[in-house]
């Protein structure tokens, strides 16, 4: 679990009095680990169509991407400083017109695995041999658009698209989506399950991963808000802003941890 | 009256030969007339099934990786079923691509309401970086497209299967120009796409009646050539649009906002005000939605009258 990406989180969002901190908690691990051990960062920088790509389809947990964008060097500190601000490239939820390393401008859930399923598309066309990856939430996968694109990819054979799901529950709260990994696999999914918050856990998964064909779903178990007792799981802190004693509560929670 | 479709097909083979970046992606329709597309570059032909929202997705995807997407489908389906993705993955994320509908307004005219669109022109007209043809015959559509697929714009073309059989002159179909087709002096009927037919032989029998009647023909209405409107009011000081569209949204408010500084203008607005509900020939649904040629001709005496 990456504590210094959390405090970065928190101290973001408690600054500028937007973002969804146990969204960002949720994913952050995941999002780090690819950026640390799958994206190949030189070819983000070269700006070449021939790179890694990596869609965050669930865009209001952008900045938890913008952190970790931060700590590879692909954004500045003063950007990450400005967020949230009337003239800062960075927002609520993402913009690929304003940020080089956001690939989709996400935000209407639903739109990220499409746009992810057609760059992997357009790579095989052009003959480029990358990854392309998609997280998407759970209750994201309430909208039909994801299940029209999984369709499409396992239809087109994408064994070049690797798609997380940010297992935290919150579907299950809503409108209970029962046997997800099953539905993935009768889509035509490779389908696997791992701790969402475990780099030993992504790397043996991703290993795995790398020896099947078609395109892979990872169901990655998260905690919604993992980090902090105080927010974590399902309810008012979705969208909440801690005051000043409950940012050094959740503070000293991540210190601590 | 030809249909538009075999010319896109065509148009499509000879381009797809020139750009290797050209892809089609259809929703399960018009493969029989893209065999031709399919089986020159497979990897670049797409049936992608019935799934319009993330079909336009997938495209903008595509779109990002360098291709020339070129998108296609019945057209409530493509562009008001799949608006959100157009907006946001097209408009919001600044990519490029090509939207070309069939079944223009009420094409399928014995299908209902189901298979109709008044709105299309509309919303892609609201995209900033978008440009919007109805072309009425297959010339237009061929020298339009060919212009228009390389832009860095999101296009949008509206095919009809009811070509207005009119000759246009080649040297005049240029993005974003009007045609003057008839000169007069007492009324301008101006109109769009498959329209222009019904217009022509209402001119004609205004003018068998005495009238002084301009014809002006605007393939293009996004971008939109208000200067061409403006010189043939500022003559006429009258006008009837005439338009497969929304009345809420169309041709005549591109021409009333056209006419911006004259004074005393006349109009009338021939256009599509409510569901056009039940079945019958393209002309019979036509005539329900009043731009039939004689309604046409009963909109000029009145306003010649005024």
């Amino acid at each position: 679990m990456n504590s210094e990406l959390r405090l970065r989180i928190l101290h973001m969002v408690c600054a500028s009095g937007e973002g969804h901190i146990p969204s960002a908690f949720s994913i952050v691990d995941i999002i780090n680990y690819l950026y640390e051990h799958q994206i190949d960062i030189e070819s983000l920088r070269s700006g070449s169509i021939d790179r890694d790509y990596f869609v965050l389809s669930k865009g209001h947990g952008a900045v938890a991407l913008y952190v970790v964008l931060e700590k590879y060097g692909l954004l500045t500190t003063f950007e990450l400083e400005s967020y949230g601000k009337s003239d800062s490239i960075l927002g609520g939820h993402p913009d690929t017109t304003k940020i080089k390393y956001v690939e989709a401008s996400t935000g209407s859930l639903g739109h990220g695995l499409p746009i992810a399923t057609g760059i992997a598309m357009g790579l095989k066309i052009k003959g480029i041999n990358r990854k392309v990856f998609c997280l998407v939430g759970d209750g994201e996968c309430q909208e039909g658009t994801v299940w029209e694109a999984a369709n499409i990819a396992s239809n087109q054979g994408l064994e070049n698209l690797v798609v997380f799901i940010d297992w935290n529950g919150s579907a299950q709260q809503l409108m209970p989506i029962e046997n997800l990994s099953e539905k993935w696999k009768a889509f035509g999914w490779k389908v696997f399950t791992c701790d969402g918050h475990s780099n030993l856990a992504l790397r043996q998964t991703l290993l795995e991963v790398s020896k099947v064909s078609g395109p892979a779903v990872i169901l990655a178990n998260t905690i919604k808000g993992k980090g902090s007792k105080l927010i974590e799981g399902h309810g008012i802190w979705h969208h909440k802003i801690p005051n000043a004693q409950e940012l050094r509560q959740i503070t000293l929670e991540l210190q601590g941890a | 009256m030809p249909s538009l479709r075999p010319i896109f097909a065509k148009t499509l083979s000879n381009l797809g030969a020139l750009d290797e970046n050209l892809v089609v992606i259809v929703g399960d329709i018009s493969h029989g007339l893209l065999g031709d597309f399919r089986n020159s570059f497979p990897n670049r032909y797409f049936n992608i099934g019935i799934c319009e929202p993330a079909m336009v997705g997938v495209a903008a995807g595509m779109s990002k990786t360098g291709l020339i997407p070129v998108i296609h489908t019945i057209a409530p389906f493509l562009i008001e079923r799949a608006y959100e993705q157009i907006k946001l993955d097209f408009g919001y994320q600044k990519l490029s691509g090509n939207f070309i509908s069939v079944g223009s307004a009420f094409d399928y005219s014995k299908l209902g309401c189901s298979h109709h669109s008044y709105a299309d022109v509309s919303l892609i007209s609201h995209l900033p970086n978008s440009q919007v043809f109805l072309p009425g015959s297959p010339l237009e559509f061929e020298i339009l497209f060919q212009k228009a697929f390389k832009q860095d714009k999101i296009n949008y073309f509206r095919l009809t299967e009811n070509s207005h059989d009119i000759e246009i002159e080649r040297k005049s179909i240029k993005i974003g120009a009007g045609i003057k087709l008839r000169e007069g002096s007492a009324l301008t009927i101006i109109s769009t796409g498959a329209a222009l037919r019904n217009c022509i032989l209402a001119a004609t029998e205004l003018e068998d009646l005495g009238h002084s009647v301009e014809v002006l023909y605007l393939p293009t209405l996004k971008p939109f050539d208000s200067e061409i409107v403006f010189e043939s009011l500022r003559k006429t000081r009258k006008f009837i649009s005439v338009e497969e569209l929304s009345s809420h949204d169309g041709l005549y408010n591109l021409v009333l906002k056209g006419s911006l500084g004259l004074d005393g203008i006349k109009s009338k607005q021939l256009a599509i005000s409510d569901f056009i509900s039940g079945y019958g020939t393209y002309a019979e649904i036509q005539t329900r939605a009043g731009l039939a040629r004689h309604q046409i001709t009963r909109a000029g005496i009145d306003l010649i009258g005024k």
